[in-house]
């Protein structure tokens, strides 16, 4: 029984990752009709800047010119580098979506993957070849409680992760632009000509999206201390896979899917040898579209593609 | 800024004018005779041209990889592109032009077939005869005409019919390794397989079977997507079919068999560049014939509007399933000759990387047009050779390359526009006719 | 038009003028390196990359490489192979008819190495793997060689090594089902701990695919097992998410690895938590004396950091290259013959005193060499422990 806990424990924590990265596909996927392939990228450099900013902060505090108490680091760390990538996000729409919108929708995600082999070759260029340890935020305590391990990192990174979900899903809901990001997910063509700026819109979206994996990368940071370039690529696909199955747009869609998928790993490997992981994973996967082609929330409208 | 960019425009149309005032009635036969020319006169004189104009040997992809290692020799190479390629190819095409138009309305006349043997005969040997030069020619040419074919059976399915599949890499490893068993199996003895069961002359005629059961079962893994195709289409469709590439790459992994990770190698020597030609002519020509027949025009309907499609009589179902079998089996087919020309294969070669690079080749080349595939595949596979000096830089390079041409021309270099042979090599005599 | 052509024609007149005449032609060795210097492994490229040009500067250095009683100029040509198979060939392809090099280094990793080594056979170009442990490279391919042992050695060791040093009875493995090294080292220790301790000793086989960072399912299995150790051939960087994540969920035996945890980012990624562990690799670099330890102190000062097991094979099957250059008596300039009598050079090559240790060839091309078990000192050292040779 405890075998079978330990694993819900490290689902959790691994579904978080998928479920975070998702949700910022969901969302330019649900507003925009476009699939972000940067996203697993942006993760990628969201997760350096962290490091980034995390090192400075450390310093800064260690060396006394501010002390600050361990979780405010942490915060901070988080607040400013998701405020960074923001930034990284909107560029990314400026540069590779904006000019696209009325393009073939295939033609977007081109740029998109395009821009994230530019954001990888770009960090090796810059960084070099070496691989980065992440700064250590926590420190890491664990718990036996009746034989299941857990770590404050693990319920930590459990927490973070479904309170900005929250948070996410109480901005959608509550404020005005949440209302028009959910008008121009309902109808793209009519909402925009009833004053929404759909440019500003489309930009908060990215920077929205971007954010949230700036997010995740700090705490993947966390968990998993090192950083390479070609690390956002599988996690980045992976969480592509479960933003479409999740359903169009669908915020708790997206972070269930994410979880999903997350369990259906951890769990496979638990039942199966664990060579058989992704083979077995993935013909679950085919085989819940099989039978649920539009996903778990998503309504099953004719997705006519803009070609 | 404005008053220099139109005085550019003002050259370049004048630049293309003065083009088509003086090559307008050249037909393709002219051009194809070029090449050989070209190629037998660097055959002859290319090495101690280039000696004599201080480059090292002759340049091997037009002096690209040169260029860029040694930048004080572009004049250099520029003088030998211009002696051993344009000037002789210009030449002869205008000196043979009025004779081989009138040749080619006779062969026209005659028949169109026998035309276009001609014309491909005359193209083979061009590449025969450039590629003979250097084995690193051969074998990016080898490659470039394998990308081609994938290119080109992807547009299928993502151009004309409109899908999003990302499901080509897994269709090319299950082409790769149907065929690299059925011959390592038969014609090689292998501490895996055992030993040879039929002697080796047999080889190159079993090739084809091979390359053909590839394809095969290229074509039965592509029904675990065209099925549920039926009820889902686009972005589900698309993770349909990247699951599947993964499962297809994990699947491998785990078949001790065919060497699972390790790979497998020792596939006999048998795809030369005569056999791959042939395969990408053939690859060329059917899809061609598919896309312009009802069946394409179907793939089109279903695209721009399923229900409408339905509605006007098209069986959807059927449209679908053919379009991921024919797609699926050029795939398959390409994998194979891909896995006979390195004469080694391994899982890790079919990932996401190279997913990344057939989506590429496509949507550069344009969606919806066959032209569009040839150039998309020929130019980045040439590319991606040519910026080698470059290393990393080479992965800023060719993105954003790609991306400005997606801002500027959205469906791709040459799109929705139909591959019509009979056009292409007629004479082009009008002009004269007219005046 | 005509003025252009005019100019152009007047340009490269101008060129051939000042273009020295003697353009290297005879007097040049060229050397290809193919190095992954893009792609999943760039740490391993630029090691490569690194050492090969520390080598070539001490050549330089000297003037030029003596063969007979001639001084030749040496070229390296690097070549980037992305990590990718097909790349590789291409880039052997290229560096063989296109460079006309004499010998190639590289490529390193085995997905590469085998089909590169295919086409340096064919073209009867002597090649040299320093990294590649897989059998297939050098089999039957008698141009081919490789700098470093094979797995089938690797794996009895450190089963031996456990078995002698702690005495336990039930493994467990934790390996890349997706990558061609760990799954085949994985392979090799399980076939012979299970020849020491009977069948099923092997409690646990886990696996996990490239690039994945969470083994949480597998080590609960793992730990469920009721395995004494833990082995895992794993590289570097996944290392350090192994060891942590299994003292996360209170694993608290040894863990056990191979010559790819051999770097010095392992110390810098993976921290305490590493302290104390063994693993069996080609050279340890702490506590290193004479020529080891020289290069090491170099290679450092000039590039900030201790080299990994990559750079030093690399530096030794460069060395080895240079001695067969030199044995080989005289380069004629006729690139088939030089490049036979290399390769018939580096076959007969006795007792090569390498910086990770002394080479004899074997018949395929695969060097006698020790192992060396390394343990990881409390200060992060990779400490000398013990010396394993077949």
């Amino acid at each position: 029984m405890t075998f079978f806990f330990q694993n819900v424990v490290n689902a959790l924590q691994w579904g978080s990752f998928y479920a975070l990265i998702a949700l910022g596909y969901s969302m330019v996927y649900g507003i925009l009709m476009l699939f972000n392939f940067a996203h697993g990228d942006i993760f990628m450099v969201g997760a350096y800047i962290g490091c980034g900013v995390a090192t400075v902060i450390i310093t800064l505090s260690s060396s006394g010119v501010i002390v600050l108490p361990h979780w405010l680091i942490l915060v901070l760390t988080i607040l400013i580098s998701m405020f960074l990538t923001s930034f990284v996000g909107m560029l990314v729409e400026r540069i590779g979506y904006r000019p696209l919108r009325d393009a073939p929708r295939a033609s977007a995600a081109i740029t998109g993957l395009m821009i994230g082999i530019i954001l990888e070759t770009g960090n090796l260029l810059l960084l070099g070849a070496q691989r980065i340890k992440f700064p250590s935020l926590v420190h890491s305590t664990t718990y036996n409680i009746g034989g299941v391990f857990v770590t404050n990192k693990k319920i930590m990174i459990v927490v973070v992760s479904i309170g900005l979900m929250l948070a996410l899903d109480q901005f959608v809901r509550r404020t005005k632009y949440g209302m028009a990001m959910r008008a121009m997910a309902f109808d793209y063509v009519v909402v925009p000509l009833m004053g929404v700026p759909i440019n500003t819109i489309a930009s908060m979206t990215f920077a929205i999206g971007s954010a949230l994996a700036a997010a995740a990368g700090i705490l993947f940071g966390i968990a998993y201390p090192v950083l390479d370039p070609y690390m956002g690529i599988i996690v980045g696909w992976k969480a592509f896979v479960a933003a479409i199955l999740g359903g169009r747009g669908s915020i708790l869609g997206a972070t269930l899917a994410g979880f999903l998928m997350g369990f259906i790993e951890i769990f496979v490997a638990m039942v199966f040898p664990s060579t058989l992981r992704d083979l077995i994973a993935y013909s679950i996967i085919l085989l819940i579209l099989v039978f649920r082609p539009h996903g778990f929330f998503g309504e099953p409208y004719s997705a006519r593609l803009r070609l | 800024m404005e008053a220099n960019s139109s005085k550019k425009k003002g050259r370049i149309s004048r630049v293309r004018h003065w083009c088509s005032k003086h090559f307008s009635d050249v037909p393709l036969l002219s051009w194809l005779i070029g090449a050989p020319v070209a190629a037998v006169l660097e055959d002859f004189v290319g090495t101690p041209l280039a000696l004599g104009l201080g480059l090292p040997k002759v340049p091997v992809l037009f002096g690209f990889v040169l260029m860029l290692k040694k930048p004080l020799l572009i004049p250099s190479i520029l003088i030998y592109m211009i002696l051993i390629y344009i000037l002789p190819v210009v030449v002869t095409a205008k000196l043979t032009a009025p004779l081989f138009n009138r040749l080619a309305s006779k062969l026209l006349n005659v028949s169109g077939r026998l035309s276009v043997v001609i014309h491909l005969l005359l193209l083979y040997a061009g590449l025969h005869l450039w590629s003979s030069i250097s084995a690193y020619r051969l074998l990016t040419l080898k490659l470039t005409l394998i990308a081609v074919m994938v290119t080109l059976s992807l547009n299928v399915i993502n151009g004309y019919m409109g899908e999003f599949s990302c499901s080509h890499p897994g269709f090319m490893a299950l082409g790769a390794y149907g065929a690299s068993v059925f011959t390592v199996l038969l014609f090689v003895n292998d501490k895996i397989f055992g030993p040879a069961h039929l002697p080796a002359y047999l080889a190159p005629y079993m090739f084809p079977i091979a390359l053909i059961l590839g394809g095969c079962l290229a074509s039965l893994g592509a029904l675990a997507i065209a099925i549920p195709s039926f009820r889902t289409r686009g972005d589900y469709l698309a993770i349909i079919s990247l699951a599947f590439m993964f499962i297809v790459k994990s699947m491998i992994e785990n078949l001790e068999v065919v060497g699972g990770p390790r790979g497998l190698s020792s596939q006999p020597d048998l795809a030369a560049l005569p056999i791959v030609f042939i395969w990408a002519v053939l690859c060329i020509w059917i899809t061609n014939n598919f896309v312009r027949s009802t069946m394409g025009k179907a793939l089109n309907a279903v695209r721009d509007n399923e229900l409408a499609a339905d509605a006007m009589t098209v069986n959807t179902r059927r449209t679908k399933i053919i379009a991921f079998l024919f797609g699926a089996f050029w795939a398959g087919v390409a994998g194979g000759l891909f896995a006979h020309v390195l004469r080694y294969v391994n899982p890790g070669t079919f990932g996401i990387q190279k997913l990344a690079e057939v989506l590429a080749m496509v949507y550069f080349g344009g969606l919806n047009s066959v032209y569009g595939s040839i150039l998309g595949a020929v130019s980045l596979s040439l590319l991606s050779e040519m910026l080698r000096p470059l290393e990393m830089l080479k992965w800023i390079i060719i993105p954003l390359l790609l991306i400005l041409l997606m801002i500027f021309r959205p469906t791709g270099l040459i799109s929705f526009k139909e591959f019509d042979v009979i056009k292409l090599i007629q004479p082009r005599n009008n002009s004269r006719e007219k005046s | 038009m005509r003025k252009l052509l005019v100019l152009l024609l007047s340009i490269g007149l101008l060129c051939l003028v000042f273009t020295p005449v003697s353009w290297g032609g005879k007097n040049v060795i060229k050397i290809g390196i193919n190095a992954p210097l893009t792609g999943d492994i760039p740490k391993v490229g630029e090691g490569t990359k690194y050492a090969a040009e520390m080598w070539l500067e001490d050549i330089n250095k000297e003037g030029g490489l003596k063969v007979g009683d001639k001084v030749y100029k040496v070229e390296l040509v690097i070549e980037d192979n992305e990590s990718k198979a097909e790349s590789a060939v291409k880039a052997n392809t290229k560096l063989i008819t296109e460079d006309e090099v004499l010998v190639i280094v590289g490529p390193q990793a085995s997905k590469q190495a085998i089909p590169a080594g295919e086409v340096a056979n064919n073209y009867k170009t002597p090649m040299i793997s320093p990294w590649s442990t897989n059998p297939a490279t050098t089999k039957d391919r008698p141009y081919v060689f490789r700098g470093c042992f094979l797995d089938p050695f690797q794996g009895p060791v450190i089963a031996n090594f456990v078995t002698k040093e702690f005495g336990f009875k039930k493994a467990a493995v934790l390996y890349d089902v997706a990558s061609d090294y760990p799954k085949g080292l994985a392979e090799f220790f399980k076939k012979a701990w299970e020849d020491l301790h009977g069948p099923g000793s092997v409690v646990a086989f886990e696996s996990f695919t490239t690039k994945d960072a969470d083994f949480s399912s597998q080590l609960t299995k793992i730990i469920k097992s009721g395995a004494e150790f833990l082995f895992t051939p794993q590289y570097y960087n996944e290392v350090a998410l192994i060891v942590q994540q299994a003292h996360e969920l209170g694993w608290n035996k040894p863990i056990v690895g191979s010559d790819s945890w051999g770097s010095a980012e392992l110390i810098k990624l993976c921290g305490k938590d590493c302290y104390g562990l063994f693993f069996s690799t080609h050279y340890a670099s702490a506590g290193a004396k004479g020529k080891t330890k020289e290069f090491i102190d170099r290679y450092k000062k000039k590039y900030g950091y201790v080299p990994d097991d990559v750079a030093a094979l690399t530096w030794d099957s460069l060395g080895i290259v240079k001695t067969a250059i030199q044995n080989c008596g005289k380069i004629t300039g006729n690139i088939e013959k030089d490049r036979q009598c290399v390769r018939d050079a580096m076959a007969k090559i006795k007792e090569y005193k390498g910086i990770t240790g002394d080479m004899t060839f074997t018949e395929d091309g695969d060097p006698i060499k020790c192992a060396v078990i390394v343990k990881i000192s409390d200060k992060g050292e990779f400490e000398f422990y013990k010396s394993v040779c077949p």
